[in-house]
């Protein structure tokens, strides 16, 4: 197929950009250019009114507190109701971290303080004293039903609970994962798929990077779109070498 | 009573840690504080103390104010060193390092973020520096807005002048409500403006993770009339009107040629009296450095009734050498060179891949990258880092060590560089790679090496031993 087009929307990238959740996005930019898609980036911030059709793959990172405070009300208000009409009609998202809580119904503060998040999908957070603050590794089953080892990096006091509708994104291997309890991590509703994961989360994880740009895709060419060959030596040396020192 | 009892503790526990051959730094300070929790205090009364605090450029900063002040005759200084910034390092430098008492006596105190708040009252210094404020670590030491509010908090029990960055947000807001003491240093504005328009930077595919974009009270984000890097600039938040407050300290510089460069000329302008310098530790962050040196160390000499203050102080920061091993050149055979810079935050990476890029020596560039608690235990920060935008001015040869090197060959890689173009090996094999990195640098090049903190640590035991080089990093 000729003329490719991928456009990755990123939301509020001067706040929500902790613990390089920037390489995220240049992970998902350097996988589909090197298969000769045309990529691009599209900058959206507090203000910006926001066009489902100019955004293929939606990414969301975490922010230090001041900064989501800042941004809460344009996400929640202005925002919100597109935000999710997307994820409802199958709209590729990633939200790590602070994205994820924000997507869900509401996070309960340490303090008892209930905040309103976005409600997009169903799933709430509670705030804990003690930090998960460590390494990680995680399980997912990919499309073709492989399964995989993706490593990471998590530091959240955040525990997040999943409902129904919800399924967890990646088994936990190593680490806390959504809550230190059931043993999984992150989430998916539809496309939107979620994850307590820095590291940064993407780049040593090709498999997740190519999984979300093929959907991504498939949404806008159709079923019958095939994401190209592309190698993935460096991502692969990366996630052994992490496997291997974490490990070690 | 107390305070002699932890004052012999301390002076008797670095008296036998000398004799075991290890280092003094931080225990007998530890061990004095226990049994006087107030000795900071008692040993600081009286004394001239500055300290210099912020997330990067303490060292070099503090370094600078030493050389300086040592320059002039009956002057005397006394500073820890950079391992030693908390509460125990600095209560054994005030209790155990002496000079003889004919000199006037200043104390320089490179002090952590979080320790100044704690200590900052105690020690009532006379000058109190704060270089900028970016994020560093954030598992280790929390949210930046947090750091700064240490900060003030720390100066608030102090009657300290203050010598503030204008151009850092975070760092200029510190000043509200203490005009009275606040000196501020920084970029001319004209000069940052100029500089904007005349050489406009590189565009990146994805901006770098930039942090204090917002005003913290207003809740609006601060526009630029120009900026240096970073967050560094001529800001005002178009709702409240803070704005980056006009400096005592201004340096007056022209991009022209590169700050990247030896013997680099600018000009620092105290209240009209301009006056040319020759930038010793090269590198654009150090212009800040510098005029913080300056203005540090003008204001000491103007409370301690000298004349010509800025005169002298100017002059004395063109006599100031690199701390061996920090920015300084080691010489190699061969005409060759080896440099190398430790990258603890994204800041510092930055800086130095900015600095590296611009050197015309940089034949090679080395990266080592380890996640040892010391060193933050999340590698995630390196993508914070806009490599993007200077990938085409890098050397030609890279390599890549440390205990991460996948995730650091991964960065490298992703920036735009194929894999095949860059050597790696594991930390156990770094020196080996060092070498060879070495061997196949031209003639006249240098080798460029940056380093997080304990791959720096674990790197200097061994070069010192294999490549027959003088300890650094003392």
């Amino acid at each position: 197929m000729d003329n490719v087009s991928l456009n990755i929307g990123h939301f509020y990238p001067d706040l929500l950009n902790l613990y390089g959740d920037r390489g995220n996005v240049l992970a998902l930019y350097t996988r589909a250019k090197r298969r000769g898609i045309d990529v691009n980036i599209r900058e959206i911030t507090i203000g910006d009114t926001l066009d489902p059709s100019s955004v293929d793959i939606a990414f969301l990172g975490g922010g230090q507190d001041n900064e989501q405070n800042i941004l809460k009300d344009d996400l929640v208000r202005s925002k919100g109701p597109v935000i999710k009409e997307m994820i409802e009609s199958g709209k590729v998202f990633l939200c790590i971290c602070g994205g994820y809580q924000m997507l869900g119904r509401y996070y309960l503060e340490h303090n008892g303080n209930r905040l309103e998040c976005l409600g997009a999908i169903d799933i709430y957070t509670e705030g804990k004293k003690e930090r998960f603050i460590q390494d990680t590794i995680y399980e997912i089953e990919l499309s073709d039903g492989k399964k995989v080892k993706v490593a990471g990096f998590e530091n959240h006091s955040g525990r997040t609970y999943l409902g129904d509708t919800v399924k967890p994104f990646m088994k936990v291997i190593r680490g806390a994962g959504n809550n230190g309890e059931d043993g999984y991590e992150g989430a998916r509703y539809k496309n939107c798929f979620c994850t307590y994961s820095h590291g940064s989360f993407l780049p040593k994880n090709a498999a997740v990077t190519d999984l979300l740009l093929e959907t991504a895709l498939r949404n806008k060419y159709g079923e019958d779109y095939e994401l190209p060959y592309l190698s993935s030596e460096a991502e692969d040396l990366a996630l052994r070498q992490a496997l291997e020192y974490l490990n070690g | 009573m107390r305070r002699a009892l932890a004052r012999s503790a301390a002076k008797t526990v670095k008296f036998i840690l000398r004799i075991l051959g290890r280092g003094a730094t931080t225990l007998p300070g530890k061990v004095a504080l226990r049994i006087d929790p107030a000795i900071i205090s008692k040993e600081a009364e009286g004394k001239f103390i500055i300290t210099v605090t912020g997330t990067n450029g303490k060292t070099t900063t503090s370094h600078m104010i030493s050389e300086m002040i040592s320059s002039f005759d009956g002057y005397e200084v006394i500073n820890n060193i950079s391992g030693a910034n908390l509460a125990s390092g600095i209560a054994t430098t005030l209790i155990c390092e002496k000079k003889k008492d004919s000199k006037k006596l200043i104390y320089v105190l490179e002090t952590d973020e979080a320790a100044f708040a704690k200590i900052a009252g105690s020690l009532n210094p006379k000058i109190s520096v704060v270089t900028n404020l970016f994020r560093d670590q954030l598992d280790r030491y929390g949210e930046l807005t947090h750091t700064r509010d240490l900060i003030s908090s720390g100066i608030g029990n102090t009657t300290a002048r203050l010598i503030i960055n204008s151009d850092d947000s975070l760092v200029a807001s510190l000043g509200k409500g203490r005009e009275d003491r606040s000196i501020f240093f920084g970029m001319s504005k004209d000069s940052m403006k100029f500089n904007n328009d005349a050489y406009p930077s590189r565009k990146s595919v994805l901006r770098a993770s930039s942090d204090a974009v917002f005003c913290p009270e207003c809740k609006v984000r601060y526009e630029y009339r120009s900026r240096s890097f970073g967050h560094l600039g001529d800001f005002f938040c178009p709702s409240c009107g803070f704005k980056s407050p006009e400096n005592t300290y201004s340096v007056i510089y022209d991009l022209k040629e590169s700050p990247s460069d030896e013997g680099y000329r600018f000009s620092i302008d105290h209240n009209g009296d301009i006056r040319e310098l020759s930038l010793v530790i090269p590198g654009m962050h150090n212009l800040y450095n510098t005029c913080a040196a300056v203005s540090a160390v003008t204001e000491m000499l103007k409370l301690s009734g000298e004349t010509d203050v800025f005169e002298k102080a100017c002059e004395a920061s063109s006599k100031v050498k690199p701390a061996f091993g920090r920015m300084e050149k080691i010489p190699l055979q061969d005409n060759k060179k080896l440099c190398i810079l430790l990258v603890k935050n994204p800041a510092g990476l930055d800086r130095s891949l900015s600095f590296v890029s611009e050197a015309k020596d940089a034949k090679a560039l080395m990266f080592l990258l380890n996640s040892n608690t010391a060193d933050g235990k999340d590698v995630s920060w390196i993508w914070d880092v806009d490599f993007e935008s200077k990938v085409t001015s890098f050397p030609e040869k890279i390599y890549v060590s440390g205990e991460r090197y996948g995730d650091m060959l991964l960065r490298v890689n992703y920036s735009g560089v194929d894999t095949e173009k860059i050597e790696y090996a594991p930390m156990n094999e770094a020196v080996d790679l060092l070498k060879k990195a070495i061997s196949e640098c031209e003639e006249g090049g240098c080798v460029y090496v940056l380093p997080n903190y304990t791959a720096m640590l674990d790197l200097r035991g061994k070069l010192v031993n294999e490549l027959g080089i003088k300890d650094f990093w003392k």
